[in-house]
């Protein structure tokens, strides 16, 4: 990238960092100290002084330049935002704080790289069990760790041999005729490509309660570019997907079992990348969460709760980025349903992975300290399995613990004897 | 659908949330964020002054003015509540008498009455002869052990006694490189058993005379007894000052309610503010959460209103000064704030009482003195009558008009 273009990206940041909303918010601040309480990062290290210092104080000496480099260090967990009683938007200024300082500095390479997860998905899918062997040799992981600074003990995801899509083309027609109407599924770029078998369990508890599923071709939606700093590309990622998740029709409702995506098409695309499109807004307010979805279905008395009973006790995390969207934990309620399935919150602040931070070898002893109270936790209560509701907080889980981790949607599959938890 | 929503996570709704729970009802427990506990020190304040200096808190409450919070509570049912929630903390958190005010020092070495305090605190209630070894932190810049041990030392005691008091520092990072870390973050590396100890001799090796070791509230956050562990060490009474926010032993107040009302079943929506309220006739039918992604509209029988007063953004000024409650649009004591705000700092601020006036069972009510909803309820601060700052009557408010309310919907029935 040329330099001029580079100062004129940070140019046009800085510019909106200092006209919008967010910038106002900080003089809500009270400076009560309370988001400082709960930042998981700064909890675990001196090298990052907490979202008060480098958000709403920070904030008014940036004036033309970066003067606090260590808002690097924030994950965008965006927990801080989550407790603040005051209503600063302390996570979505430091996001936008980074990506002024990431457009002045430039952009390694390697958040380039891992940011782009439908192609790693579409690249790895037909060679799977070779990507497979790759990501599990220690001497790859070690080359991959000095030449692109992923560190070697991060979590990377399972290839599979066939994609969502392949499999909804091949499939039989579902037996039942649907008795409820339609609706839009968004699988997000794990359920499309790494997670293939929770996806394809969410279609079918759909189509079970009556739904026509339509599954529209769908990308990515940008959130790994835009938590990276790369604003243009994350806008173009959202925009196609806002594009694709309308073609199915523009007054379906939209399910998803990407946790952390559909925060992004609900708030974060709008109040981080400043997207102000009616279209997305449009996307944004008809997204359900699928547990979110089952659960407003149970409050209003329509959600059959004939479950077989899992005699079974399960660690379930809520991930930060389904903390954010301020509905409570509807899976932690939706998995209580089932009769046997004693179910044990977390209560954890976060994993440690916040998309790709963890995976970034400067930061991964950081994201492994953040995860440790949780990692405890699900050691000392699983009986073989665990449960959370974004993917890359599910592998880090996983891979930290050794413990199966999957979507909650999983379970509620296997209680209406829709098929065992597959291995 | 929920049998009661309660609307805030300061002492007020977790006391509300807790209670209901414990009484077999479903609760939602909503909160834009954390209330003002891990601002608090920590303790429960009833009532200490009134202006003067109160030293039997439940007398006090029984004698005070018709409009205030606790004139339609009584102090019987004041002093209930308090122990009802001192009960429900396991391990001990809170302990004392509701009848009696203890008299702690703080972090300037004033004296400041509270009735019930947290364990590791109370050695410190001053009482006449009763001598002070003051210990700062180097790293901690909120305790000024010098200042704290020479305004004790010049305090007479509530009983007329005199106290005594001396100065010493210990010099002891929590975290390698961190020249000023929180008050949190040196609670949290004092959580582990290894660098208590490493306090613990420090501490010991520095104090000067004194029956008391009196040292910043940062003795753990999450192992409690790290304070009993220092005594041990240090072979010698210890007493917790609580700091500046982050306040440590706050936040274990917190915590622990949090823990609690999460044990007791509460379903909680953190970080999302209730923007309006639907009614079905009189009754409020559902109020409106503004999620992510549009409202959302929560249903319930009955519907606890806690949350907080001006500081908390419950009740609001505009620039021409008119006072209002933004949520329910609730009829308020005053609309005016022009002159309820004077000129001086230390004079009254009658600005701070204002707020919702409510029947006996808790209800707001309209200037008629009807209820303005049949199933709507509040607590804690969002009620009129009390300059809670300054009386220091703020948390036994809460919590009594948190439990009032509680035991209305459930009809008493516990
Ligand atoms: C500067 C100051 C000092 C004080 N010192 C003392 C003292 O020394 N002793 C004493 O006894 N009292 C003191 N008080 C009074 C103190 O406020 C009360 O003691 C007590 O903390 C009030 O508790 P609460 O639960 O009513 O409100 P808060 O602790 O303020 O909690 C309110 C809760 O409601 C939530 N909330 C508010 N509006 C909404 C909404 N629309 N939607 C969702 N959630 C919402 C907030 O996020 C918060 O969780 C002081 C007050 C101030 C301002
Ligand atoms: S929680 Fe909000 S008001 Fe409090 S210090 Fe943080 S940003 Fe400021
Ligand atoms: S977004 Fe998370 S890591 Fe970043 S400052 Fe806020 S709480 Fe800390």
């Amino acid at each position: 990238m040329s330099e001029k273009s580079r100062a004129e990206r940070a140019q046009h940041l800085r510019e909106r960092l200092n006209n919008e909303l967010n910038r106002m918010s900080l003089d809500q601040c009270v400076k009560c100290t309370i988001c400082e309480t709960s930042c998981p990062v700064a909890a675990v290290t001196p090298l990052f002084s907490g979202p008060k210092f480098v958000g709403p104080q920070a904030e008014r000496f940036r004036d033309g330049d970066s003067v606090d480099h260590s808002v690097d260090y924030c994950s965008s967990c965006g927990t801080c935002s989550v407790v603040c009683p005051q209503g600063v938007n302390v996570a979505e200024l430091n996001s936008l704080a980074r990506a002024v300082m990431k457009a002045e500095h430039g952009v390694p390479i390697r958040d380039r790289i891992i940011t782009q997860t439908v192609l790693m998905g579409q690249a790895m899918t037909p060679v799977a069990p070779l990507a497979n062997a790759v990501l599990d040799n220690k001497l790859a992981r070690f080359a991959m760790e000095k030449v692109v600074g992923v560190h070697r003990g991060a979590p990377m995801p399972t290839a599979r041999t066939q994609s969502l899509h392949t499999w909804l083309k091949k499939r039989p027609a579902p037996a039942k005729a649907p008795t409820r109407g339609a609706l839009v599924y968004f699988h997000g770029c794990a359920g499309g490509y790494f997670e293939v078998d929770a996806a394809k369990k969410a279609i079918e508890v759909l189509e079970h309660l009556g739904y026509e599923v339509l599954v529209p071709p769908q990308g990515c939606c940008g959130l790994a570019e835009q938590s990276n700093g790369l604003f243009e590309q994350a806008t173009k990622s959202v925009r196609a997907l806002v594009k694709a998740l309308r073609s199915a029709g523009t007054d379906l409702t939209i399910v998803s079992t990407a946790g952390s995506c559909t925060g992004m098409l609900k708030h974060e695309a709008h109040e981080i990348l400043g997207l102000h499109d009616t279209e997305l807004a449009d996307v944004g307010t008809r997204i359900r969460e699928i547990s979110e979805f089952l659960m407003e279905l149970h409050e209003a008395g329509e959600l059959p709760t004939d479950f077989e009973p899992i005699k079974q006790r399960l660690p379930y995390h809520a991930p930060c980025q389904l903390k954010s969207q301020g509905m409570g934990t509807p899976a932690f309620d939706l998995l209580r349903l089932i009769p046997g399935l004693e179910v044990v919150d977390s209560n954890a602040t976060c994993c440690g992975i916040a998309g790709t931070y963890g995976l970034k070898k400067e930061k991964y002893d950081i994201a492994q300290a953040v995860g440790k109270p949780l990692f405890d936790m699900v050691k000392q209560t699983e009986q073989g399995l665990a449960a959370c509701d974004t993917e890359t907080c599910r592998w880090q889980i996983e891979n930290s613990t050794g413990v199966r981790t999957v979507h909650p949607i999983v379970l509620v599959h296997q209680a209406y004897g829709l098929g065992a938890v597959t291995p | 659908m929920s049998d009661v929503v309660v609307i805030g996570t300061g002492l007020a709704g977790l006391t509300a949330a807790l209670r209901l729970a414990r009484s077999g009802r479903s609760v939602m427990l909503v909160t834009k964020g954390p209330g003002g506990l891990q601002l608090s020190q920590g303790t429960l304040d009833i009532l200490g002054y009134t202006p003067e200096r109160v030293e039997r808190p439940l007398e006090a409450v029984a004698a005070v003015a018709s409009d205030h919070p606790y004139a339609s509570i009584g102090a019987d049912a004041v002093g209930a509540a308090a122990a009802w929630l001192a009960g429900a903390l396991v391990p001990e958190l809170l302990v004392g008498d509701p009848a009696r005010n203890l008299h702690l020092p703080t972090a300037v070495g004033a004296l400041r009455p509270t009735a019930l305090a947290q364990p590791s605190m109370v050695a410190g209630d001053a009482i006449g002869g009763r001598s002070y070894a003051v210990v700062g932190v180097r790293q901690l810049k909120d305790f000024p052990a010098d200042l704290v041990a020479g305004n004790l030392a010049r305090s007479t005691a509530p009983d007329g006694g005199a106290l005594a008091a001396s100065a010493a520092w210990v010099d002891l990072p929590a975290r390698p490189g961190e020249a000023d870390p929180s008050p949190l973050t040196y609670a949290r590396a004092l959580d582990e058993e290894a660098f208590a100890a490493r306090f613990a001799r420090a501490v010991a090796a520095a104090a000067g005379p004194g029956d008391v070791v009196a040292l910043p509230a940062v003795l753990g956050v999450r192992r409690s007894g790290v304070w009993r562990q220092v005594a041990e060490v240090v072979g010698r009474d210890v007493c917790e000052i609580p700091l500046p926010p982050p306040s440590v032993p706050g936040l274990r107040l917190y915590e622990a309610l949090l823990a609690l009302v999460r044990a007791a079943g509460v379903r909680i929506i953190t970080g999302s503010r209730i923007v309006g309220r639907t009614l079905e006739a009189d009754a409020v039918a559902s109020v409106t959460l503004a999620a992510a992604g549009g409202p959302r509209q929560l249903r319930a029988d009955a519907f606890v209103y806690a949350p907080g007063g001006f500081e908390s953004g419950a009740l609001e000024v505009d620039s021409f000064g008119a006072i209002s409650e933004p949520v329910f649009g609730l009829p308020l004591t005053a609309t005016d704030a022009g002159p309820l705000i004077p000129a001086t700092y230390w004079g009254p601020h009658p600005l701070f009482a204002v707020g919702v006036r409510t029947d006996a069972a808790g209800r707001p009510v309209d200037a008629a003195g009807a209820a303005v909803h049949p199933n709507l309820y509040v607590a804690g601060g969002l009620i009129a009558g009390a300059e809670r700052w300054r009386e220091k009557s703020g948390d036994g408010i809460a919590v009594a008009t948190a439990v009032r309310a509680a035991d209305h919907i459930t009809g008493g029935t516990r």
